[in-house]
């Protein structure tokens, strides 16, 4: 059965998800839509950064992902 | 019934393609500045939106997370089962 933190953490990444989703949404789907000088504008960080952000940060995943798994197989390597 | 993958194949290129000729012109339809905006970063958007869905997931099995009562006491049934017909069957157990 989950216990109370249990029930928190996974709320908590609900929450986490949602925010996400929703913020990015409103950058990417809404905000080119919205006069360039409206006072919302200032919650948000240049447009460029929507696609470079995401870009990035998915290559520097992947690559940790990849150094993480070829270490592994170095290291089982080393052990046959 | 098509496999899985072939429908996922399907769907994207199908996807993309549109996407393709969209962004970089390939049909003489003209649109809105805005829309070729909201429509140059969708596959990223697309990815970020299938990111947050399986966060979401993940969050809401952990929050309702639950014991499997009767599928332990049919598992520990089976151990019972299974040990004795090995015991039967001349295997020593510690």
């Amino acid at each position: 059965m989950a216990t109370g933190s249990d029930r928190i953490l996974g709320l908590c990444i609900v929450a986490t998800a949602g925010l996400l989703f929703a913020y990015y949404t409103i950058w990417v789907i809404f905000l080119p839509f919205v006069d360039a000088d409206h006072v919302i504008h200032n919650l948000f960080l240049p447009r460029v950064y929507a696609i470079t952000i995401p870009i990035v940060a998915g290559v520097i995943a992947l690559g940790c992902l990849g150094v993480f798994v070829g270490l592994l197989a170095a290291g089982k390597k080393k052990q046959n | 019934m098509a496999t899985k993958l072939v429908q996922w194949l399907t769907g994207l290129s199908l996807f993309f393609s549109v996407w393709a000729s969209i962004v970089f012109d390939l049909v003489p339809v003209s649109f809105d500045q805005r829309i070729y905006q909201v429509v140059l970063p969708l596959p990223i958007y697309l990815v970020i939106a299938f990111g947050c869905y399986a966060l979401a997931v993940v969050g809401y099995r952990t929050a309702t997370f639950n014991d499997c009562v009767e599928a332990a006491e049919e598992l520990k049934e089976e151990i019972m089962q299974a040990k004795a017909d090995l015991k039967k069957k001349g295997l020593k157990m510690s």
